[in-house]
Formats: C-alpha cells, structure tokens, sequence
C-alpha cells in the first residue's frame, strides 16, 4: 500500500491548480454561470494546450495515455476552484464510453479530436423520471432503412447547448427487464430535428432539455450494440459517479482552509471568530468529515482506475460525498454568517453546487440502495 | 495513492486473521462480548488462554526491537488489531502492550528495558493505567496524588478513578505529584507501581450496564522503590506525551464494528416482522447502507493512518483525532440503531428473552468506551481546531470578563 501520490501526480495537481487559479477567478465563475452557453472557448483552448480532455485517452488516439487516478487529481482542482464547462461531460460521458465500447472507426473519428478540443460532447440520458435506471429510458430508436429514427425528449443533458455531439440512450426493443433493449448512439448535435433549451437549475451548469424530432442517426452510430447498450452505460455511469465525488472532495478540500482563514480574519468582540470554542469543534467537524470523504474517495478511484470491481465502493464514496459536501458548505455558510448568504459571496457557489453534485449520476437515496443490496440485505 | 498489500502484507494478514478465527472457536458460550470483554471478570479464562497464545506467537511484541524478542512490523500490529476486532478476541492487554512498552522503549532506560518489557511481552504481566482523578479527567495535569521521595523510596498518597482493569492487572502506571509546589506539568512524574503494594485498596465502579471495568484506587502511604520511575523526576508529563510508535489507525474498534453491522444485516434478513424481512424495510435498507458507508470510510482512513505512521511514526496526527472521533461517534449510533432495529427485544438484557445474546442492550450502554477514554472527543477536536487547523486557543469565560472589567477600569 502507498497512500502517498507520486511526484509526477503531485506536479500534475500543482499544475493543474496553477492553471485554474489563473483562469478561474471567481469573478470569471461568476461571468461563465451568468453567460447564456456556461462556456469559455478561450479557456477550453487552454485546457486543450495542456492536453487535459486528452489525459486518459490512449497515446495512440493522440491522447496522453494517463490513467484515471490522475484524471481524478484534475478533476479535484476543478471541484476546488468551481470550474463551470464542458470538461467533464466531454471526457467523462464522451470519451470513456467511446473508448469503453466504440468501434476501431469510431475510436479514430472522434478521440483525437476531442483529445485536441475540437470536439465537446455530452451525454443524453435522463428523461422525466429523473433516475439513473433503466426503467427512466423510454425515447424510442426505430429502424428505417440505413437509419434509426429518434423520437422523444431528454432531460438535465448537460452542456448539450455547446455540444457537438451527444450519446443518446434509446429504447429500441421492450425487452424482459428495462435493462434490455436499450441502444446507444453517437449523435452529430447539429442534425435537424434536435432542439435545445437550457433549464434553470441551481447549479447553473446549462443542464438542457433536448428534444429529438424525427432525428434520423445511420446505424453505424451504434455505440457498442444494438440493445445491448445498458451494460456500457452502466459503467460510464459508474465512472462518472466516482468522478463527481472526486469533483466534490476538492470542493471540500478547499472550502475547509478558505472557513478557517475567514474565521481568522473575521473580528467580533475584538476577538478574531477562529478564537471561539463553539465555532472551533464545527471546523473540526468539518475536518473529521473531509478526513474521512477524502480516503473513501480515493480507494473507490484507485480500484477504478485499476480497473477493480467496486461497484460497492463507488456508491459509498458517492452517498458519502454528496451528504458531506452539501453539509460543509451548509456549514461555510453558517460560520460566514449573513455575509454567506449573498449571492455574491463564496459560500453559496459552494452551497448550490454541492446540490447539484449530489444528483448527478445517483443521489444518496440511490446509491444508498445499490450499498444496501451490496452488503447482503435482501431485496 | 494504491491501496493494494503486497503479496508478503496479505500473507501475513491472513495470518493473523486464520490464527484469531480459530481461537475465536475456543471461546465459551457465556462471554460477555464488547472491545471492554478483556476486564470482565468472568471472562478472565478466556482473556488469559488468548494472551498465552498471542504470546506464544509473538505477537505481544509486533514491532518491538529484536533484542527484546521483536518480531513483524508496523503493519503486522494493524493486521492483527484487525484481525481481533473483528473476531472480538480479548487477551491484547492495551495498557502494557499499546501503551507502556512504547512508553518504555522509546524514554526507558535499558534497566528499566530489560525489568518489564519480557513481562508484557511473553503475557506474564498484565498493567492498568493510573492517570485519571476525580478531579483531573481531561484536564489531566490538574491531578493531586503525590509522590513524595524519601530515601530510595516515593510514598503515595491519593486517589486514582476511572481506572480500568485494576482489579486485573498486576503492575499499574501514572502520573503523580512529585513536586506538590511545583508549576503545573513540570511537578509529575511517571511512576510504576505492583498493585499488590501495602496501602493500595482498589473499589469497583460500576459502569451504566453493571460491568466491572473501572475502579477506584486509594493509596494510604504506599511505598515503592525509587527505581520505578521512567524518565527524570518531574518530567512525566512529557514522559506520558510521547506519542512515538502508539498504534493510533484504531483499526480494532472498526473492524468490531464492521462485524457488528454483519451481524445486524444477518438478523434483518432472518428477522421477520408483520410476515415480511426488515431488509425489506426501506428506512432500515437506508440506515444500515449509511452506517456501512461510514464503516468503509473509517476503514479507509484507519489504512490510511497505518501508512503513514508505518512510513514516519509522527505522521497522520490530526488524522488520527479525527477517526477516533469518528469511529467513537459510529459506536454510539451503531448501538443506538441496532437497538432501535431490534424494537421490543432491543432492551432485553443477555437471557433466554434476549435476541442477539443482548449485544445491542449492552452495545447501547456501553458505546460511550470510545468517545470518553483516551481523550474525549471534544479534546480531539479541541487538538483538531489548535494544532490541525491552527486556530486560537479560547479565552475561557473568566479570562473575557477579566478583560472586559480591565477595559471599563482602563476607561
């Protein structure tokens, strides 16, 4: 066991955070939230530079061959500085599932590209259920010659307003249980009859309603094969859950310091807040549940990245993540006093986001199921 | 980051696993179970047969130096802290073993070295703890039992509480006096003692469920050699500070509890109620995935510590306050939840009535083990806020009126 990271993850987490306290001013989190597309291309170029969406994408597709672990450390930084845009939908709900299940042809269309910007892509996969299960999937794929045609509306699509393409779930046969008969498809965002509207949500991260009008996809856009798409999704949304707690952890990484310093600076009864015991043992709350997220966290990611069963430890990470980054930043809100409630402030960026972190890719109710199955109760 | 054992690490964790399952088989049907089964009196056969075998195969001395018949490393005292939580075996005297002989062999001298470590290390000798007054618990320093040297002797007078074991073991160490008008910390010194010594009287306390684990010990003009000090007079308190090479992961308490929460989902998959599992129930389904949740994450961290203290011994300190606190705070709500899972039969004591033999009634009483001794949980996180995140200590109360007074005066 090494529970330290190597020299050159620590210069990629130095790096990375270098670069995204640059870029990612909070006056310039605050500008993208409030744009109409949530994105930066100027930025994105930058990321695209330093080879990020290309990280975990095979040497041989352009990409830098590294491995999940490290794609973690990246995602961290960007939870730390509430990086809002395209990054994680592109590499998470792109590029894994093309790598996971895309054909040799698929591989080579769109993996360098995206390794080099070009590209962003999301993935469309709940509808008005709101649930990650195969039950929720009911947009309809039906043959007609060469094509699939699509029918139907998809909902929390995140970023599908800049996405160039998306991977859209179907439903192309009732199968015996809800998990047969589903399809995937590489779908080119542009093609007529795909419509775009961006919901307001609390996160602000351009989660979209995108409805599909007889939207005819060729058939060789198959992703993996034809309804046999759940077992590919099942592992893209395992992935994405544990790299949204990832995304969380270095958002609670950051928000404990940055409480700490304010109680420091803060003075109230000519005394600094730091100096009252009430306030002190919640940071040290805050303390013990980062301590503890952070370690969970990073068993579920290595056993990922190493390409371990873990079903079970990614649910825990995640069920324990959402609750705890949603708790700290209640908590930042509190020791910030009235000043934590403007909108302006630090402390709700943290708040709202935690909310939205929580639900995507299974929220603790969910994941709390998937444990309670995991650890032998029965169903 | 690379959670994996080596091949050597998970041989021997098997080890130890294989060794404590099987002494486990041994182990009689009325003992009382709980990490405190070592002080029961009832259970002391048991206690003393499992620290013969321990003994046996040197692992009373994981760690130690060879010289003084060391065997394995850091990692073999997680693996075997594991291994007995989780099989719930008593027979590792915490006080000699995780507590004295790291004392003695970090700040003892090689006499005092070669007196008691063979004892604590073959199982001859068992210890308690003399630390806790009535009027000194967290505020430790503020103890009054004095040490008085006379010729080759100190002469104690005082009282000792809250001591555990002392009705077991046969040599106690603690903290006394021995410089009465002394500042504070720099007038104690670290003492040991047989607590078969004239003039000491040891009175139980009962603890909330009738168990005997505490004690009371008064000492009327006990005399003891004044060889049986480690380190200088006046220094104990530093003495008792070392925090060098202390097994601080607390792997034991959660890997107890990680076999306690087996044992709840195995009485909710047989346990039917109004015709249907309580698995099935869904608030029961969530409440027992958070508390495995918690679990793994105090597991991971617990490995996490181990690491790093097995890479540097002063590592991982604020880490350890929090997963003592953590898993502290787990046992009481674990107890809290398995007797409340348990409805009706969660208050029936261990009887022909009790289900579970009565674990989650004695659980919920005596959950409070972890988050009183060895530092309360509010004093870890007092350590957590000061030295973890680097705030002001407080002012008390008083010293603000103090100075609010000084201020009107000044004016």
């Amino acid at each position: 066991m090494d529970s330290t990271f190597t020299e050159e993850q620590t210069m990629l987490r130095k790096s990375t955070a270098d670069f995204l306290v640059e870029k990612y001013p909070e006056a310039k989190v605050r500008e993208i939230e409030e744009s109409d597309t949530g994105h930066d291309p100027e930025i994105w170029r930058g990321m695209a530079e330093l080879g990020w969406m290309g990280l975990v994408i095979p040497e041989e597709y352009e990409g830098m061959g590294m491995t999940f672990q490290d794609l973690s450390i990246v995602l961290e930084e960007m939870g730390r500085n509430i990086a809002p845009g395209p990054f994680f939908c592109t590499v998470l709900e792109g590029a894994y599932p093309i790598l996971d299940a895309g054909s040799e042809e698929q591989k080579k269309e769109f993996l360098p590209k995206i390794a080099n910007g070009e590209l962003i892509f999301t993935l469309a996969l709940l509808e008005a259920d709101g649930i990650y299960d195969a039950s929720g999937i009911a947009v309809k794929a039906v043959p007609k010659g060469d094509d699939f045609v699509i029918n139907g509306t998809k909902l929390f699509v995140e970023q599908a307003i800049n996405a160039d393409y998306m991977i859209v779930v179907t439903r192309t046969r009732e199968g015996a249980s809800p998990e047969d008969g589903v399809t995937l498809f590489i779908v080119d965002a542009k093609t007529p009859g795909i419509h775009c509207e961006v919901i307001p949500t609390i996160g602000m991260e351009k989660l979209c309603e995108v409805s599909f009008k007889d939207v005819a996809i060729p058939k060789k856009n198959i992703l993996g094969e034809l309804d046999k798409g759940w077992p590919i999704l099942s592992k893209v949304m395992e992935r994405a859950a544990i790299a949204k707690a990832s995304e969380s952890l270095g958002a609670m990484d950051g928000i404990v310091p940055m409480t700490t310093d304010y109680l420091k600076d803060r003075v109230q009864y000519d005394e600094p807040l730091a100096q009252f015991q009430a306030l002190q043992h919640i940071m040290a709350d805050m303390f013990i549940s980062l301590t503890t997220s952070k370690y969970l966290v990073y068993e579920a990611v290595w056993m990922e990245s190493e390409g371990l069963p873990c079903a079970k430890e990614v649910a825990m990470a995640k069920a324990y993540v959402n609750q705890n980054y949603k708790e700290l930043s209640r908590l930042m809100i509190r020791l910030y006093g009235a000043n934590g409630t403007h909108r302006e402030f630090k402390p709700g960026l943290y708040y709202r986001r935690a909310k939205a972190a929580s639900i995507a890719f299974g929220d603790t109710g969910f994941q709390r199921e998937r444990i309670a199955r995991a650890i032998g109760l029965v169903s | 980051m690379d959670f994996k054992l080596s091949e050597e690490e998970e041989k021997r964790r098997k080890e130890f696993l294989d060794g404590c399952k099987e002494l486990a088989k041994e182990k009689p049907e009325d003992f009382i179970e709980g990490i405190e089964a070592d002080f029961e009196t009832k259970n002391q056969p048991y206690v003393t047969r499992c620290r013969k075998e321990f003994a046996k195969r040197g692992w009373l001395r994981l760690g130690w130096p060879a010289e003084y018949g060391g065997v394995g490393s850091h990692m073999d005292r997680v693996f075997f802290g594991e291994a007995r939580g989780y099989y719930g075996l008593p027979g590792v005297d915490i006080f000699g073993i995780e507590m004295l002989a790291p004392t003695l062999l970090a700040m003892g001298n090689k006499e005092v070295k070669d007196r008691y470590l063979p004892g604590i290390g073959n199982g001859d000798t068992t210890w308690c703890e003399l630390y806790s007054e009535p009027n000194a618990g967290s505020d430790l320093a503020a103890l009054t039992a004095t040490a008085i040297r006379k010729g080759d002797e100190y002469v104690i007078n005082g009282q000792k509480t809250w001591t555990t074991n002392a009705h077991n073991a046969d040599w106690g160490f603690g903290l006394f006096r021995t410089d009465p008008q002394g500042r504070k910390r720099r007038n104690i010194s670290f003492l040991l003692m047989d607590m078969k010594t004239p003039g000491i009287t040891i009175k139980p306390l009962e603890y909330l469920n009738r168990m005997h684990m505490y004690n009371e010990v008064f000492y009327d003009d006990v005399h003891i050699p004044a060889d049986q000090i480690i380190g200088e007079e006046n220094q104990g308190w530093t003495v008792s500070q070392a925090l060098v090479n202390f097994e601080r992961s607390n792997v034991l308490a959660v890997s107890a509890v990680r076999r306690m929460l087996e044992t709840l989902v195995e009485y909710c998959n047989e346990t039917k109620v109004g015709g249907k599992p309580l698995a099935q129930d869904s608030v029961i389904r969530n409440k027992l995935a958070e508390m495995a949740t918690e679990i793994e994450a105090s597991r991971t961290v617990a490995y996490y510590i181990a690491d790093q203290q097995n890479r540097n011994q002063m590592a991982a300190l604020f880490e350890s306050s929090a997963a003592k606190v953590f898993i502290g705070d787990i046992f009481e709500r674990l107890g809290a939840l398995g007797s409340d899972i348990l409805g009706s039969y969660g208050q029936v004591s261990a009887s022909r009535w009790a289900r579970q033999r009565g674990i989650w009634e004695s659980l919920y009483q005596t959950a409070f083990v972890l988050t009183i001794s060895m530092g309360t949980n509010e004093i870890q996180k007092n350590i957590i806020a000061w030295y973890g995140l680097n705030m002001p200590r407080p002012l008390s109360p008083v010293s603000i009126e103090k100075a609010l007074a000084a201020a009107q005066a000044a004016k």
